[in-house]
């Protein structure tokens, strides 16, 4: 038991923050965020014999991202009106609309049009943007070819781009570029 | 390359994920079409910005606090202490999940033999070089260097050979104390996977590797000339051997 949690302690735990940012980041509240955090430590704990080696971030990242799957799941065949993927706003929206877009920051700005984006979109660019994680890693987490990892960054940044507004050449090279 | 090829290499030229025929071809690419080449630009911009905006979410003390309560006790020793030093050390955002790695895994369990002691203190150590920024006190791939900056250090000269040939990279090497005992650690490399030599001064008699699993580590101890070896990674245990005979051969 001792050797159990000693080694949870030193594989899992440092990758706490990271967990519960993909999970904030996949289910868009405070809530279902520490929920998932919690059922994916236990899932990784009751799991651990199982994990080999150096990759605990990728290892546990992977088990967050599934829990949250399931999570938004349960949430859209729940009889309580769930969170719909689409018309959900973060609740740090503040209730007055018009002045929130004229104060909006670039940083909130930012970060409002990452959470836009579709679930398989905004996880890539997640690991990539914020964990920082190499294709190889995100492929791992997500159980995805590293060739769809570049094909989804590509779409998500092109995305990105196109709500944010970058250089007037931005949107002619997104249509241009852009993979059917 | 046409426009349409380029598009989602682009991100991986941005990324680091192309290796060094990949990039050129690329970078031909862009220095032909301006359109490309802007919208590289815009896409380095949009990564630069989201990198330093640091959008990520930090779970609350709550959470934390649960999490360390549900997982992390059920070890030995008091734990109210510990709990109340996490909790101060969480405030400080930084540097909070080093230092609780640090705090807890001092004391560690002091269940079975000596060896087994030193076997865990082993590992703790080596797990939390792997997750340190310096994982090394001297960074150098030259033997030349690193063994004399153990010189000026201990009183024991480590044995610090370069193994190249055989494809383990050094690294460097750091200062590390191991059961209350000055140890050098060299640092070495295998393909992804870093192996950590714990030399240190002992007073047994010469013996032959000894192999211990732990969670998915493998730690090969062995003594030999009036020191003590202990060798640790998550490589394979074969290439551990590998490593362990290279160094007994030297």
């Amino acid at each position: 038991m001792d050797t159990k949690v000693r080694f949870f302690e030193l594989t899992m735990w440092p990758h706490m923050r990271a967990a519960y940012n993909l999970a904030r980041w996949l289910v868009r509240n405070d809530q279902d965020a520490e929920d998932i955090v919690q059922e994916s430590f236990l899932k990784a704990y009751k799991a651990q014999e199982s994990f080999r080696g150096s990759e605990a971030k990728t290892w546990m990242l992977s088990i967050v991202r599934n829990t949250a799957m399931d999570f938004r799941r349960r949430d859209k065949s729940g009889v309580a009106v769930p969170l719909g993927e689409e018309g959900y706003e973060p609740k740090d929206d503040s209730p007055d609309p018009e002045r929130i877009l004229l104060d909006r920051s670039r940083r909130e700005r930012v970060r409002h049009a990452i959470s836009r984006l579709e679930p398989e979109f905004r996880e890539a660019i997640v690991l990539r943007e914020i964990e920082g994680l190499s294709y190889k890693e995100i492929a791992s987490v997500l159980g995805i070819p590293m060739g769809t990892v570049m094909s989804r960054l590509s779409r998500a940044r092109n995305l990105l781009l196109a709500e944010l507004g970058g250089t007037k050449l931005d949107g002619a090279g997104e249509v241009q570029h852009d993979l059917p | 390359m046409t426009c349409r090829e380029a598009g989602p290499l682009l991100h991986a030229r941005l990324d680091n994920e192309l290796d060094m025929a990949g990039s050129a071809s690329i970078d031909l690419h862009l220095s032909d079409c301006r359109a490309c080449a802007a919208q590289y630009v815009a896409l380095e911009n949009l990564h630069e910005e989201i990198t330093a905006l640091d959008l990520a979410y930090a779970p609350g003390i709550a959470l934390e606090r649960r999490l360390a309560s549900q997982f992390l006790k059920g070890t030995k020793s008091p734990s109210r202490p510990w709990t109340w030093n996490w909790l101060n050390a969480s405030v400080m955002a930084a540097a909070a999940i080093g230092v609780v790695v640090l705090i807890l895994s001092v004391p560690r369990l002091r269940i079975g033999s000596d060896t087994d002691a030193i076997a865990a203190e082993i590992l703790d150590n080596h797990l939390r070089a792997l997750q340190a920024v310096h994982q090394v006190d001297v960074p150098s791939s030259d033997q030349h260097t690193v063994k004399p900056w153990f010189q000026g250090k201990t009183s024991f000269s480590p044995p610090v050979p370069d193994l190249t040939e055989h494809d383990f990279i050094l690294i460097g090497g750091r200062l590390e104390v191991i059961h209350q005992q000055p140890a050098a650690a060299i640092v070495y490399r295998r393909r992804q996977h870093v192996i950590d030599l714990y030399v240190s001064p002992s007073t047994g008699a010469d013996s032959k590797t000894e192999l211990r699993d732990l969670g998915g580590y493998h730690l090969l101890h062995w003594m030999q000339d009036n020191m003590s070896y202990w060798a640790v990674s998550d490589v394979d245990p074969s290439d551990l051997r590998t490593f362990a005979d290279l160094i007994l051969a030297r």
